[in-house]
């Protein structure tokens, strides 16, 4: 991880905090123009960080057919009396129109927010910075351990697919056929990520795991200047907002 | 007393029927590498556990008779003062890497972050048993990607940095090829060296022959054989119980009976000396 970059050395609560002002600026200004700016915005912040590819990617794939999808079923249900468009029982509203951007460029501020801030921070340092702010190492390592076992199981499912493969079982091909050949590797699956539960914890356990409370750690992060000053420009930003709506 | 004692332990999982040991006695004494030996499926593992007090505090089930540690019943003894007693190496290397850390350095730095050991003391620690254990190209690796035999070599790694007074090892060779294997056993014998208590099981049984102070046989859940290294290994009633002797222990067998020899040879160098007196023998 490059350590010098602008955006990826903040202090993950900076950035936290920072996703956390997007998120809430669109409730302050309802104007959704501006919610599909803090879209920009992220995307800026995320070439800054030189992590466009994958923010575009998800934001795109995910969040935009997400939004697209949301927008005609509003523009279409929303009730309302301003027809824009009518064919037999479908209409367009004014209304749905109206309420549907608004819908959207919230879904969107937030959603790229979301997606920023896990494309700039690792999750063992937003982790890291949970469990100096007191969150119990247990919970933090539930989440560390599912993120990593995730991949594991994606491995394991893949061994037990060829397995059955080479016995003959048809894996690839219509959905139905996909399906039936995912219900036998159900089984084998889960019973063995039960049983490495029961031995992982064990071996947790004989790593002193449940020991203390509070542990230290070799790993460690640090705010610096930086930090403090984006902190109180976000403040500044913040209140800024508020005046901008209260003068409107 | 006794360092590590089973008086007429008889036990039974939570799952599964019928006893898994049955009436097991033991005595063992500090500073000593005892091998539990056996065929699989015999206990060995499950003495393991109790030893190290995962059972009865993990696994539940019927356990009768008495463990005790330094004259302490394990179910009084707190599992983190366990911890911090006893090292367990798993015999699966698979489910022993924490899952939480980036590096092989950071892994091996778990327990002793777990124990709140400073951390200029961790890495200095943790730079010397990588350096022991010849770690140093994969220290900055992911641990999720190591082999089966270097996530061994980690694991072991990992539970000897905590420095416990007492190793409890299951199978930690199943992984490895010769070479690794043979280094894994000089570290078990600096381990002795520095006076800890080792209870190892093994299933290459030269290396036990090399390597043990005391050998425990078990089969079917009963101890039904233990004794000096030397006395068990030489014994061909081992047979009888689902293991196998050493190369030099048969080869001495198969030359008593066309001649005298004295000694049944269980090692390397034994079996040196012996065949070479018995050459002497013969020629005079
Ligand atoms: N978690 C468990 N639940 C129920 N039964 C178990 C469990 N673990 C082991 N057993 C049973 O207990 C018996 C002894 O198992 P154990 O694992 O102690 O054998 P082992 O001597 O270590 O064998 P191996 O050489 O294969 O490792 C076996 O019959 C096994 O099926
Ligand atoms: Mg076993």
């Amino acid at each position: 991880m490059e350590k010098k970059n602008a955006v990826l050395s903040l202090y993950p609560t900076t950035k936290l905090l920072m996703i956390l002002l997007f998120a809430i600026s669109v409730f302050i200004i309802p104007n959704y123009l501006f919610g599909y700016a803090i879209f920009f915005v992220c995307l800026l912040i995320a070439a800054i960080g030189s992590v466009t590819k994958e923010f575009a990617n998800l934001t795109i794939k995910g969040l935009f057919s997400l939004s697209v999808l949301i927008f005609v079923l509003q523009s279409f249900f929303y009730p309302g009396t301003h027809v824009l468009w009518e064919w037999s029982f479908l209409a367009i509203t004014q209304e749905g129109v109206d309420f549907a951007l608004g819908l959207t460029s919230k879904i969107i501020a937030v959603g790229s927010s979301l997606i920023l801030f896990f494309r700039i921070t690792p999750v063992k340092d937003f982790v890291y910075s949970l469990e100096v702010l007191g969150l119990s190492p247990k919970a933090t390592y539930v989440v560390l351990s599912t993120l990593t076992i995730i991949p594991e199981m994606k491995k394991s499912s893949q061994i037990i697919m060829d397995a059955q493969k080479t016995r003959g079982v048809e894996t690839e091909g219509s959905l139905m056929v996909r399906l039936k050949a995912l219900l036998p590797m159900i089984t084998p699956l889960v019973l063995s990520s039960v049983a490495s539960t029961e031995e992982r914890a064990m071996a947790l356990e004989a790593r002193g795991f449940t020991v203390n409370k509070r542990k230290t750690s070799i790993y460690s992060i640090e705010k610096t200047g930086r930090d403090s000053f984006i902190r109180v420009m976000l403040l500044v930003i913040l209140i800024l907002l508020i005046v901008w709506r209260v003068a409107l | 007393m006794s360092y590590i004692e089973m008086k007429g332990i008889s036990y039974k999982y939570p799952v599964g029927d019928g006893k898994v040991l049955k009436d097991v006695n033991l005595s063992l004494e500090k500073g000593k590498v005892y091998a539990l030996i056996g065929a699989n499926g015999s206990g060995k593992t499950t003495i393991c556990n109790l030893i190290r007090g995962f059972i009865p505090h993990f696994f539940k089930g019927d356990l009768d008779g008495e463990m005790l540690i330094e004259g302490k019943d394990i179910r009084e003894w707190e599992m983190g003062d366990l911890a911090q007693k006893m090292g367990y190496i798993f015999q699966n290397p698979f489910t022993q890497i924490s899952g939480t850390k980036d590096t092989v350095f950071e892994e091996i730095a778990f327990g002793l972050e777990n124990l709140r050991v400073e951390v200029p003391v961790i890495k200095e620690r943790v730079t010397e048993i990588i350096k022991l254990f010849g770690l140093e190209p994969l220290q900055n690796k992911d641990p999720q990607q190591l082999s089966g035999g270097q996530r061994q070599r980690v694991s072991l790694a990992s539970v000897m940095v905590m420095d416990p007074e007492i190793l409890i090892i299951d199978e930690p060779t199943s992984q490895l090829d010769p070479q690794a294997t043979e280094e894994v056993f000089k570290i078990i014998n600096i381990m002795k060296q520095k006076g800890k208590t080792i209870i190892l099981v093994e299933h290459k049984i030269e290396l036990i022959a090399e390597y043990a102070d005391w050998v425990i046989l078990v089969e079917d859940g009963k101890v039904v054989m233990e004794g000096k290294t030397k006395d068990i290994l030489s014994d061909i009633k081992t047979v009888n119980h689902g293991v196998m002797l050493p190369q030099y222990a048969l080869l001495g067998y198969e030359m008593r009976k066309t001649g005298r020899l004295n000694e049944i040879p269980i090692t390397e160098s034994e079996a040196i000396t012996v065949f070479n007196n018995w050459i002497v023998g013969k020629e005079e």
